[in-house]
């Protein structure tokens, strides 16, 4: 499964890479195609921004560098065309400010989801240990105190009859010893839900855990 | 009392017998019954009754004593000491003290091999107020490799539905069947022998 996701990570990454080089491509060849031939620089750098979102969004403020080479190229044909303005120099601006929003929120947004899934895979480890804690008292409490019960139940019969009282005594004697771990056992499942829940008061924490 | 079906235990040597709790007893006895008549050596591994008491409910029962070997897990551990005179026995210090109570166990098979043996556990339920499951799982496995390997056969006893469906699905997979002892209500009549609904039922390895 680990590895699974693994691959699925790399394929993922790769296919980034591939359309953001593709987009990249476009954008240097609309750039070079419309802007230093058509000498005209209207329209095209708006597909600029579709490249410049998805490198935000997936490599947030990394994307900055996607956004320099496309300035850089802007600056570039602007020169040999020679219509470098202020027009070029907010669109320059613009492609770097969207960038780096874009990127910033994307991190954002990212970091805080990753939070809450670590949040809620802690939750569930921690529900899991709990129901399989108190399944395995359970298991170590409802049974033994059965076959204790059974055990007593024999006790009392043979007292009816003409009792070894030294075997009784030793009887009875297992019969505490298995009690006295079974309090134990139980003392173990309540401290260990006590630590569990850090919502149980400090006054029930003492009590449970006597 | 309900006789043990040993017709498998020839071809099967492994089994996990599940009983009703107020029949743990015995049902052990029964067990005990049949394998000594069968010419078993039958060895004891004790967590809930003291040996003591075994020993004397087997006489009352008319039990071969002579072919009864204890590990006696409880006794040591609820009183302190050991009681004098006990022979056929080893005391192990406390349920929860798995080395010595394997140690003990080879010992024993060690001193069995070459004659028709098996042990029986009595019981698991006991035993988990000591260790937890997961502790017990292991140690059973221990015992069965232990007991294929000396070609034993070995019986373990359970509460019936006292098994989390985890650990009894361990305990399946080491055994090579299952009995329920008290699910004879529910048995397939018998033809020949018996009656109607008598006898445990067996099933391998599922319940």
């Amino acid at each position: 499964m680990e590895w699974d996701g693994a691959v699925r990570e790399g394929l993922k990454g790769k296919y980034r890479v591939g359309i953001l080089a593709l987009l990249g491509g476009v954008c240097i060849g609309l750039e070079i195609g419309v802007h230093l031939f058509l000498r005209t620089a209207v329209g095209y750098t708006h597909i600029f921004y579709v490249l410049l979102v998805l490198s935000a969004l997936w490599y947030y403020r990394r994307a900055l560098l996607v956004a320099g080479g496309l300035v850089v190229a802007t600056f570039a044909t602007s020169l040999v065309v020679g219509d470098l303005s202020w027009a070029t120099f907010l669109r320059a601006a613009m492609f770097l400010v969207v960038t780096w929003v874009v990127g910033v929120i994307s991190e954002e947004r990212d970091r805080a989801k990753a939070e809450v899934e670590a949040q809620k895979e802690a939750v569930e480890k921690k529900h899991f240990a709990l129901v399989g804690y108190i399944s395995e008292a359970a298991l170590r409490l409802k049974n033994p105190l059965e076959v204790l019960r059974d055990n007593l139940v024999s006790i009392r019969s043979q007292l009816d009859n003409s009792p070894d009282i030294g075997e009784l005594k030793i009887m009875l004697s297992v019969q505490v010893t298995h009690l006295e771990q079974v309090l134990e056992n139980f003392r173990a499942l309540n401290k260990e839900i006590v630590e569990e829940r850090e919502e149980i008061p400090q006054a029930y924490r003492e009590f449970l855990t006597r | 009392m309900m006789p043990f079906d040993l017709a498998r235990l020839g071809e099967d040597r492994l089994f996990l017998v599940l009983s009703a709790a107020e029949r743990l007893k015995q049902n052990n006895i029964g067990i005990i019954r049949t394998l000594t008549g069968q010419g078993y050596r039958v060895v004891v591994i004790t967590t809930n009754q003291p040996s003591a008491v075994l020993r004397r409910l087997y006489t009352a029962e008319g039990i071969e004593l002579s072919k009864v070997f204890f590990i006696d897990a409880i006794t040591k551990y609820a009183m302190g000491r050991v009681p004098e005179g006990e022979v056929q026995c080893r005391f192990v210090n406390s349920p929860s003290n798995l080395t010595d109570l394997g140690i003990a166990i080879t010992e024993v098979l060690n001193t069995l091999s070459g004659e028709k043996a098996c042990l029986l556990f009595d019981s698991i339920s006991t035993m988990l107020i000591y260790i937890p499951s997961t502790h017990i799982s292991k140690f059973i496995h221990f015992i069965t490799s232990k007991l294929r390997l000396v070609d034993a056969s070995g019986i373990f006893l359970a509460v019936e539905k006292g098994l989390d469906p985890l650990l009894l699905t361990q305990l399946t997979t080491y055994v090579d069947g299952v009995i329920d002892m008290d699910s004879h209500a529910a048995a397939p009549p018998q033809k020949e022998g018996g009656q109607e609904g008598e006898g445990p039922r067996q099933s391998s390895p599922v319940l």
